[in-house]
């Protein structure tokens, strides 16, 4: 194809874009939205996988050991504790530092409780935190068995939450997604197929006169792109916004910063040309495709 | 040169035979008129020469292709060796007089500086240099048949088959319309015109081919009541 054809029918897909501007603006807004739903889709999903992780990471298994542990034993469980394949850290916390960490944690109006009390009672603590949470109940029976371990306490039930929460997310997400894409390829390549039904004619016409299949599409792929492009540029835009609403809404919430850890999710500004350029060309590659394949029966001329 | 031997065109819907056993030969640089009522067999045998369609049976030759046997991705290159004009103009209403004329030399990858030589000529031809900037929807129904017969003619064509070309116009431009397919034949190329009226075969004359009920019914010369005007 000589380059002044070329040019020529690059300025035919986008001047049609113009000519056809019911068509256009109906596939513009079908993209727009299809991409703004998958993008939310994705990215609080990833939200919702960090902030569990984030749960996860705050989840202690912890260590009692016997008060009157000799200091080497002490230096041996820890680095029993570490072995473990899936620790991740393991913090000792001394009687005395343990002695104070409890009454900072209680009232002041109860302070006095604390003169009644021998302040050695308390035992040697191992704090562990694993990598993977589910592994959290062979961890336990693995440390219950060490000489002069005390005591190990697991937080199973909330653990079981977290496992039981993040299957089901990862499940739906999943199902979402393909549900959210499977529908916008269907209905992009509807709105395309009314688009190129409009212009039957005219691709008749070309048909005719001896146009390939090739030269009759590309305008159409350049239109269909070009609309992909521009739909992508808005929904990142609508992304952007809904996006920091909906952070800035929790992010109000101390108690949901401090839980839940949403300090640490995906912020915009990160992500934001990755979204745009992802946006730009998941949208022309919709647009262009969809028009593109929507239009062989009209070729059979 | 166009040949049909034995052809038939069978349809399976309502088991219609729409040409039977149709031999026919027309030379380069002819003028021919195809005539017959409706239902004779005019569009099928058109349908043929553009290969729009196959024969059941029989073999069907249009400068120098055989068009039962061609793959469909020489179709394209068939279709730039013949200029086609339709009773309803079928221009694109998005481009100019002049893009449309254009449009085909495109196809074809004609050079730029080709297609600024070649569209005003042809447009000059048939007299519309004045109108190239215009859309077809702002010409008249004749005006927009010259832009069709402008378009078949850019790419230089051995052969332009008009399907019913006058029948959407007014009857006192419809010999205006005939004149300049006859003065294209002037210049060497093929024509073959489908219509179903009379008047202007008898006015022209010519080789008249007549189709009844999917046969040649009718082939041969007749003289116009034009000649010695």
């Amino acid at each position: 194809m000589k380059g002044s054809n070329f040019s020529y029918l690059v300025k035919q897909g986008v001047v049609s874009v113009w000519h056809n501007r019911m068509m256009s603006f109906a596939s513009f807004c079908i993209l727009m939205v299809s991409l703004l739903f998958i993008c939310l889709a994705v990215l609080f999903s990833l939200d919702i996988g960090i902030i569990i992780g984030n749960i996860e990471d705050t989840n202690q298994i912890i260590v009692f050991v016997e008060k009157e542990t000799p200091e080497p034993e002490l230096a041996h469980i820890r680095d029993v504790l570490d072995s473990f394949d899936y620790t991740a850290s393991v913090d000792y916390i001394t009687p005395d530092k343990a002695w104070e960490m409890m009454q900072d944690e209680f009232n002041e109006s109860i302070a006095g409780v604390f003169d009644a009390i021998d302040e050695h009672m308390m035992p040697h603590t191992f704090t562990v935190s694993l990598n993977d949470i589910t592994k959290t109940a062979e961890a336990a029976e693995r440390f219950r068995i060490i000489n002069y371990v005390e005591k190990v306490n697991t937080p199973f039930d909330f653990v079981n939450f977290l496992i039981s929460i993040r299957t089901t997310f990862t499940v739906i997400g999943i199902a979402i997604l393909i549900a959210l894409v499977a529908v916008c390829i269907v209905i992009i390549y509807n709105t395309a197929r009314t688009s190129v039904f409009a212009r039957r004619t005219h691709i008749s016409i070309m048909k005719h006169v001896g146009a390939t299949n090739a030269f009759i599409r590309f305008p159409f792929f350049i239109e269909g792109m070009f609309i992909g492009v521009i739909a992508g540029a808005v929904s990142w835009y609508l992304t952007k916004i809904t996006y920091e609403s909906v952070v800035t809404l929790f992010a109000s919430d101390i108690m949901l910063l401090d839980v839940l850890g949403i300090n640490n999710i995906i912020g915009f500004y990160e992500i934001n040309w990755l979204v745009l350029g992802a946006n730009c060309l998941a949208g022309a590659f919709l647009g262009a495709v969809g028009t593109v394949f929507s239009m062989g029966k009209h070729l059979k001329v | 040169m166009v040949e049909l031997k034995n052809v038939d065109v069978h349809y399976k819907e309502g088991g219609v035979d729409a040409l039977n056993d149709v031999n026919l030969k027309i030379y380069d640089g002819e003028f021919v008129f195809i005539v017959g009522s409706s239902g004779a067999g005019k569009s099928t045998l058109l349908k043929l020469l553009t290969r729009e369609k196959v024969p059941t049976s029989g073999r069907v030759f249009v400068n120098g292709y055989n068009l039962s046997g061609l793959r469909s991705g020489k179709i394209p290159i068939f279709r730039r060796s013949i200029g086609m004009i339709f009773q309803d103009f079928r221009l694109i209403p998005n481009l100019t007089v002049y893009e449309n004329v254009a449009f085909v030399l495109r196809v074809t990858d004609r050079s730029s500086r080709y297609i600024r030589q070649r569209v005003p000529y042809v447009l000059n031809l048939v007299r519309l240099n004045e109108k190239a900037r215009a859309y077809p929807t702002q010409l008249s129904g004749g005006e927009q048949q010259r832009v069709a017969i402008a378009r078949a003619f850019a790419s230089d064509p051995g052969l332009i088959i008009a399907d019913e070309p006058t029948g959407n116009i007014d009857p006192e431009l419809s010999y205006e319309i005939v004149e300049l397919l006859k003065d294209i034949n002037k210049c060497g190329t093929t024509v073959i015109m489908v219509t179903h009226e009379h008047d202007l075969v008898k006015y022209f004359g010519g080789r008249i081919i007549n189709l009844k009920k999917g046969s040649v019914d009718f082939d041969d010369y007749i003289g116009g009541s034009n000649e010695g005007q």
